[in-house]
């Protein structure tokens, strides 16, 4: 292996690289949000439509902190990725309003 | 490695996408979770339809301790940050701590699974069983179908280090690692879910 090589593979190395800080910065954030859910529902006393709500908005932001950090999302050439659970998300709705409406409504 | 010329004792930088078979996997890894994205959704409907259902058994809110399901919570939640550790050791060519991230990623999820059937034995000495219910039913098959990932993933990641230890960290083995630790994120994204739409808001009724 040429020298020539192996410094520019280093330096490639280095620029891109990136540290553990995002990753548990986005761990602390899961933690927090997944404790506010716990705590609301275990507080017990609040409002049952305003607890609904915050627990639908704690598992949003909980899955779009996991899916653009760990699972890589926010990178570059992540399109198609986008796509595909987009799409999954898409046929979910569907799903789920055709399940409770055809039964309930 | 003879069919790769260019890894002789040193990895590209990010192996998993080195060569076009790894780029390939990648892509098709992605399709594969939007359909179990669908998969899971098809659950979570028939769940969230039938989860007043309870006939005899016992309600949603009398059923589950939040204790248990907030520890399983965290393990899993660990767990997916053990696998993202993995893949940086990997990235930064750290053969022997990405095993060590790997064990430990392993020994989460089973520790989670044993949580969960300890969680179920409880639920059917309750009087909740497979077939007590349309809840309990869609209950067992949503929640149920998840553990059968983790166990899965369990296996998979164990396989993984097996073939670590045989053939070395090559630009054929990093796509399986980067892959399994996408996955394995997946299994922790649905849990997110089934915390939120099973257990708390069947808590909150």
């Amino acid at each position: 292996m040429s020298s020539n090589h192996s410094v520019s593979g280093e330096e490639a190395r280095r620029h891109k690289v990136e540290g553990p800080q995002k990753h548990i910065v986005a761990f602390i954030l899961s933690l927090a949000l997944t404790i506010i859910a716990f705590a609301a529902v275990a507080a017990g006393d609040i409002n049952t439509t305003f607890t609904y709500i915050i627990l639908v908005l704690m598992a949003i932001i909980q899955v779009f902190v996991q899916l653009a950090f760990w699972m890589h999302m926010k990178d570059r050439g992540h399109l198609f990725p986008i796509i595909c659970i987009v799409a999954g998300v898409f046929v979910v709705f569907m799903m789920v309003i055709m399940a409770v409406y055809w039964l309930w409504w | 490695m003879s069919a790769h010329g260019h890894v002789e004792g040193q990895l590209p930088h990010e192996p998993e996408k080195a060569t076009l078979e790894g780029r390939n996997k990648i892509l098709g890894f992605w399709i594969f979770l939007g359909a179990e994205v669908v998969l899971f959704g098809t659950l979570f409907s028939a769940f969230i339809a039938l989860r007043h259902q309870v006939l005899d058994g016992p309600h949603a809110s009398e059923l589950f301790e939040l204790p248990t399901v907030f520890a399983a919570t965290m393990i899993l939640l660990t767990s997916s940050l053990m696998s993202v550790f993995a893949v940086q050791a990997m990235h930064k060519n750290q053969v022997k701590s990405m095993i060590w991230w790997l064990v430990l990623t392993v020994l989460l999820g089973l520790s989670f699974l044993v949580l969960e059937i300890v969680e179920f034995n409880t639920y059917v000495s309750e009087g909740h069983r497979m077939n007590t219910s349309a809840f309990s039913s869609s209950f067992y098959t949503l929640v149920g179908f998840h553990g059968g990932h983790v166990l899965f993933g369990v296996l998979w990641i164990s396989l993984l280090i097996a073939q670590i230890f045989k053939k070395g960290l090559t630009v054929v083995t990093a796509p399986k690692i980067y892959l399994s630790a996408i996955y394995w994120h997946f299994i922790d994204v649905v849990w997110v879910f089934i915390f939120t739409v099973v257990y708390l808001m069947g808590k909150v009724g």
